[in-house]
């Protein structure tokens, strides 16, 4: 379990300015959890995750990890226990003058020639390169050179997993297959896998939990199905937005295009879900029960933390009365319903 | 050759001590200069500001001493040395006499050399090895000097070619070597094909200093 209670960690950069990167931040990880944090660049995210492992020793506050206070080892110590903490960076950190083998067989010690052999074979294998053991990073694609940092990461068996934006650098197919690695190696080795990143994708896909970091503070934190469906901060909302394409409905509107133009009697909304059990037909079915038109304009759900999120654009036309009843019935399927035009004729 | 060459051909047993004591010059001073210089370098870099010993006085103060003997020209060092070089080496003249100005106009340079190559080491790979749990002394050795072979190797090239000028000029105050030969020769009697050898000796001297270093430098790189 790592717990991080008040940590504050200023930068000086002129003589009398200094920069909050990290402004009283407390904030618990279980074991066995992947939990994200994020934020825009410059939040303070990437100085946060380094408080984990005193790469950056916090001003104040306390680190615990499994209930060990970091912030009072002896140098010796914290040396050993950052063995038990890996840690993975968006450009990879891999020592351009070792080969695969020798930046893998790095932090190990204390083993002889044919073990240190052994096991990053093992390692190599785990993170599906074994082919790669004689080559040179510069000889390796970036999504390899990330594989490599993970099995050297892991050498010596450690409990926790620090990604600092490890995706960032990579494109999205190669991001996929690399987060699917990390949530293997979640699952297989029950590993603490903690992602810093910005990117929302990275999120979604492998996160259980996340917080919302902004200006050195976390404003936000829950189950990334919450953060997603009900973003309550105005920065979370604001993040959230950029990476629905339901979002697009407003500019849309503001461009006056043709697709949202909508005719006298009808009424366009936006129909969000916010539970995680939507499995009904609820477009067909409110368009059979109340017997009124329901035209989708824009529609967009996907997976998060397992469960649908997302929703859809769409335009009513029919009765003014059973448009209203369809609406209610949305609501009562707990769906948040947001008008965004109302072309009816009030009486 | 006695036509070629009639004034060298007539002092070759001189000419072949000069070069002894050139590359005497050059392997004594050379060898405490590396040594110095790297433990200079790495001091540098590690306790500048953002460095991982960082420490202000230490730094501050090497750097003014470092830019200190770096301003002052060899020939001035030479003479002003010697009350030191007696102190420590018991003369000031001849091979023995000449290490200690040469130490000290040669290792300056090579420090910052070493400084500069070790700034090529990206701060994520440091950064790396401290989250694996290396101390700050296995960063300097596993992954500082590692990593900055190929640079280091060249700053050696680079000092060892200059420190060849410097002994040649060490020559002008009685520190023989191959810089004293051509001035009491070529120069003072005039002896211009005794000129022509010692530039051809140190040419291919620097030539093969300039190789061998490449040579290495590429075997690093990868």
């Amino acid at each position: 379990m790592i717990e991080l209670e008040h940590i504050v960690k200023n930068f000086h950069a002129d003589k009398d300015k200094s920069i909050h990167a990290v402004d009283d931040v407390s904030l618990t990880i279980n074991d066995g959890d992947i939990y994200g944090i994020i934020g825009f660049s410059g939040a303070g995210k990437s100085t946060l995750v380094r408080c984990i492992n005193l790469l950056e020793r916090p001003d104040s506050g306390s680190v615990k990890i499994d209930g060990v206070e970091m912030m009072s080892l002896k140098p010796r110590e914290l040396y050993k226990a950052r063995t038990k903490i890996g840690m993975i960076f968006q450009q990879f950190n891999l020592m351009p003058s070792r080969t695969v083998l020798q930046n893998v067989a790095y932090p190990l010690k204390g083993l002889t020639r044919d073990e240190v052999r052994q096991k990053v074979r093992e390692l190599l294998t785990l993170v599906d390169i074994p082919d790669k053991e004689n080559a040179y990073p510069s000889e390796l694609s970036g999504g390899q050179k990330q594989r490599v940092a993970i099995a050297r990461a892991l050498a010596n068996d450690p409990t926790i997993l620090l990604c600092d934006e490890a995706t960032s650098a990579l494109d999205p197919q190669t991001t996929g297959g690399v987060l699917q690695l990390l949530k293997d190696l979640n699952k297989k080795f029950g590993l603490t896998i903690v992602v810093i990143t910005h990117e929302m994708e990275v999120v979604k896909n492998i996160c259980r939990k996340a917080a919302v970091m902004d200006a050195g503070k976390i404003i936000e934190t829950g189950d990334v199905f919450e953060i997603f469906s009900s973003p309550k901060h105005p920065v979370t909302k604001n993040f959230v937005r950029t990476t629905s394409n339901l979002s697009k409905i407003e500019t849309l509107i503001k461009d006056n295009s043709p697709i949202v133009k909508v005719e006298t009697g009808q009424v366009m909304a936006r129909l969000v879900y916010i539970r995680a059990d939507v499995s009904e037909p609820l477009i067909s079915y409110a368009s059979r029960a109340f017997d009124i038109e329901i035209n989708i304009v824009l529609a967009d759900v996907e997976i998060v933390a397992d469960s649908m999120i997302g929703g859809t654009v769409v335009i009513f036309s029919g009765d003014s009365e059973r448009i209203d009843r369809a609406i209610q019935y949305y609501i009562d399927k707990n769906i948040r319903v947001e008008v965004l035009k109302d072309a009816r004729v009030t009486a | 050759m006695q036509e070629l060459l009639p004034n060298l051909m007539k002092r070759l047993p001189e000419f072949w001590k000069a070069c002894g004591d050139t590359l005497l010059m050059e392997v004594w001073s050379g060898a405490i200069i590396f040594v110095l210089g790297l433990i200079f370098g790495i001091i540098l870099t590690v306790t500048k500001p953002g460095g991982i010993m960082e420490n202000r006085t230490i730094y501050q103060v090497l750097d003014k001493i470092i830019n200190l003997f770096r301003s002052i020209p060899f020939i001035i060092l030479l003479t002003a040395l010697m009350p030191l070089s007696r102190a420590i080496m018991g003369t000031a003249i001849y091979v023995r006499g000449v290490i200690v100005p040469l130490v000290f106009g040669a290792t300056p340079f090579f420090a910052r050399q070493v400084e500069s190559a070790l700034a090529q080491t990206e701060k994520g790979l440091v950064e790396a090895a401290l989250s694996m749990g290396s101390s700050p002394f296995e960063v300097i050795y596993r992954v500082y000097l590692r990593e900055s072979l190929a640079p280091i190797i060249r700053a050696i090239t680079i000092t060892i070619i200059s420190l060849l000028g410097l002994t040649a000029m060490a020559g002008a105050v009685g520190a023989g070597g191959l810089g004293d030969f051509a001035i009491r020769y070529g120069h003072d009697r005039n002896m211009q094909d005794i000129t022509w050898v010692v530039v051809a000796v140190l040419v291919s001297g620097v030539s093969i200093v300039q190789w061998l270093g490449e040579y290495f430098a590429r075997r690093n790189t990868h």
